[in-house]
């Protein structure tokens, strides 16, 4: 009996170590900027903050900005990874170099690859651009997804492929109308994971971008100046930047258990 | 219609590893040829290269007048039951039938044709809209017989498809499968590692270990004529008895020691294996030609009872000779000695086998 309860404790005492923060930042931006340090939870209550980075900091051109460079990077790469990811678990495609290098990709520091890129794109003219920004962060997100989907197809028995093609499909049928379609949770789940990557990544946007490309993070970033944090705004800002990651996160949560375990338990 | 062709084909899988080293065998039109062996011997392996889902690195496969050597398998109008069914799991019962006609443009009203009668014929009417991860084991197993069926393929090809049901039903699909092959008169392979399947199904079986064809032939005839040592221990359970011996004297009086089984053999026997007189050999003994009563050919073996197993039908007996041999018998329902009793049993010398015992080749087949 008593060991139901000690675990929920320290089950509830784990939740609040996550939660207090996203509360606290929540709640910042609730309240008034000079109560944002106060000791009483809600001195007053306003959206002032929500309202003043809409209408003074052009807080709307940023969440637009990173919702399509999220989005775009995540469609443009998954049709490349799961094909990429679909050879890898089928054939020998590339041979062992191919899978470490997509592999070893994920080990390399961001900031490794930040001045190379930027000084590609100052030649091609693609700094300043939204169009920089979702080709460099697909190039992230595919040997990731390229990765995990790889886990995905791999766990898909083979003979699956078997029936389809004595059935009367090319392979690429088989992939089309079998392998993909039983692979759909995996393949969501890893859409949701290159979406986050993406919303949340700082350092590209911040060196390949400019003003008129800025995203959320580069925004919320710009609100430490030198004359202070204006923590309120930041707080605002954060809120929002969280919500489609909840909506993700929920929307898909069934998708991205099915889908991680589906590597694992076979 | 459509014979295969088998024509000396290897799977190299590189650095000296074979799946299948050099095999040939002819499936007669019409036939139902089950692939028999261990587990690892290559019958799968057989088996996906004559659906094109494994390469063939030497030799030719012809499929009919067909050489289907390099055709993908869609080409190659084969039906294949797989030992996982490997169902379309996001299809229904309906469509996982549907789907081989469709790739195919087989009309509509064709397809639902096939599907209802398949489907009638294999009982699974009420589960034509459920999905496979919704049916048990022995209706997946039918649905992916239907989904064969429905195609109308010129060969059926199924890799162990038994294996995955309990025994009642295992033993009502054997029959069910028979009666299929008796209904549609399509050349079948079936591969399977259970000697009882093999027996009770197949036209002919081929034996098969390492990769290799040990014997081909008529149930029957294979468990009559077993060509090796492996044929006759892998072809019955219990396997059949082994006893290093030696023989001695000439046609008119053959002398055998076998252990403790010694003895002159009766005429044809003695006729039979005069030139194994020369060489070390073994006598092999089936556990229903060892009995619990003497004949006119029979000699005796004594022993202590280590294995008592009444089936009810029938008893296996199994004894541990002085010399430490053991034997087992299959004996009538009435002879059931208690373990640890001494008991003389008889070999029936007239069903007797003899080996060669430096590769443990039958001593009839050598001529
Ligand atoms: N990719 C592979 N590389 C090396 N050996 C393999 C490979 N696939 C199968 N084999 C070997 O081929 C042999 C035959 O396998 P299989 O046809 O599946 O046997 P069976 O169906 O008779 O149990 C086995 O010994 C297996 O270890
Ligand atoms: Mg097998």
């Amino acid at each position: 009996m008593t060991r139901p309860v000690l675990s929920h404790l320290g089950l509830i005492l784990a939740c609040l170590v996550v939660l207090l923060p996203i509360l606290w930042v929540l709640r910042t931006s609730l309240v008034p900027e000079h109560a944002s340090y106060a000791k009483e939870i809600f001195p007053s209550i306003t959206l002032d903050n929500y309202q003043a980075l809409f209408a003074d900091k052009n807080f709307g051109r940023n969440y637009l900005n990173s919702l399509i460079v999220a989005v775009l990077s995540v469609v443009l790469t998954m049709p490349l990874a799961a094909m990429t990811g679909y050879a890898f678990a089928r054939f020998r495609t590339g041979g062992r170099l191919a899978r470490f290098a997509t592999l070893a990709s994920q080990m390399l520091p961001p900031v490794a690859l930040a001045l190379p890129v930027f000084m590609l794109y100052r030649v091609t003219g693609l700094t300043n651009s939204l169009t920089g920004i979702v080709l460099v962060y697909s190039a992230i997100n595919l040997p990731f997804l390229t990765w995990i989907l790889m886990g995905f197809f791999e766990s898909i028995p083979e003979d699956l492929e078997g029936a389809a093609m004595t059935d009367g499909a090319t392979r690429w049928g088989a992939f089309w109308r079998v392998v993909l379609p039983v692979a759909a949770p995996g393949i969501m789940a890893a859409a949701v994971l290159g979406f986050i990557l993406s919303w949340n990544e700082f350092l590209f946007a911040l060196i390949l971008g400019g003003s008129k490309t800025a995203t959320v993070p580069v925004a919320l970033a710009a609100l430490q100046t030198s004359n202070g944090v204006q923590i309120s705004q930041v707080s605002a800002g954060v809120s929002l930047a969280i919500l489609p990651l909840l909506i993700a996160v929920r929307f898909i949560q069934k998708y991205l258990v099915q889908g991680l375990s589906f590597g694992s338990v076979k | 219609m459509t014979a295969i062709t088998l024509d000396s084909i290897s799977r190299d899988y590189g650095s000296g590893l074979y799946g299948v080293r050099d095999v040939s065998l002819t499936i007669d039109e019409g036939e139902f040829m089950v692939l028999l062996g261990p587990s690892g011997c290559g019958k799968s392996t057989t088996l996906r290269m004559i659906a094109g889902l494994e390469e063939i690195t030497a030799g030719r496969i012809r499929i009919g007048a067909r050489d289907v050597t390099e055709l993908p398998p869609r080409d190659r109008n084969v039906a294949v039951v797989f030992q996982s069914y490997a169902l379309y799991p996001h299809m229904s019962v309906r469509e996982n039938m549907r789907f081989g006609m469709k790739m195919r443009g087989t009309p509509v009203a064709e397809q639902d044709r096939r599907i209802a009668e398949a489907a009638s014929i294999l009982g699974l009417e009420p589960y034509l809209d459920r999905k496979p991860g919704a049916l048990s084991g022995g209706q997946r197993q039918r649905v992916a017989l239907g989904r064969a069926m429905v195609r109308e393929p010129d060969v059926f090809l199924m890799d162990e498809p038994l294996s995955n049901l309990d025994a009642k039903l295992r033993g009502e699909m054997r029959q069910e499968l028979v009666k299929l092959h008796r209904r549609l008169g399509k050349t079948m392979v079936f591969v399977t590692h259970d000697h009882v399947e093999a027996m009770t199904m197949g036209d002919r079986i081929c034996i098969m270990r390492d990769g290799h064809i040990e014997q081909v032939g008529p149930p029957l005839e294979v468990y009559a004529n077993p060509a090796n040592t492996f044929v006759a221990q892998f072809l019955a359970s219990p396997a059949m008895n082994l006893i290093p011996a030696s023989l001695a004297g000439d046609a008119t009086r053959l002398t055998l020691k076998a252990g403790p089984i010694s003895g002159d053999l009766p005429p044809a026997q003695a006729a039979l294996y005069t030139k194994a007189a020369q060489e070390p050999a073994i006598l092999g003994l089936r556990a229903e030609d060892v009995l619990s009563e003497p004949t006119a050919s029979t000699l005796p073996v004594a022993g202590k009872v280590i294995v008592r197993e009444a089936l009810g039908a029938e008893n296996l007996i199994g004894i541990e000779t002085a010399e430490g041999i053991a034997l087992s018998a299959r004996t009538g329902r009435d002879f059931l000695p208690a373990f640890g009793d001494q008991v003389t049993l008889h070999a029936d010398m007239a069903r007797m086998h003899l080996f060669r015992a430096s590769d443990g080749k039958a001593w009839s087949r050598q001529g």
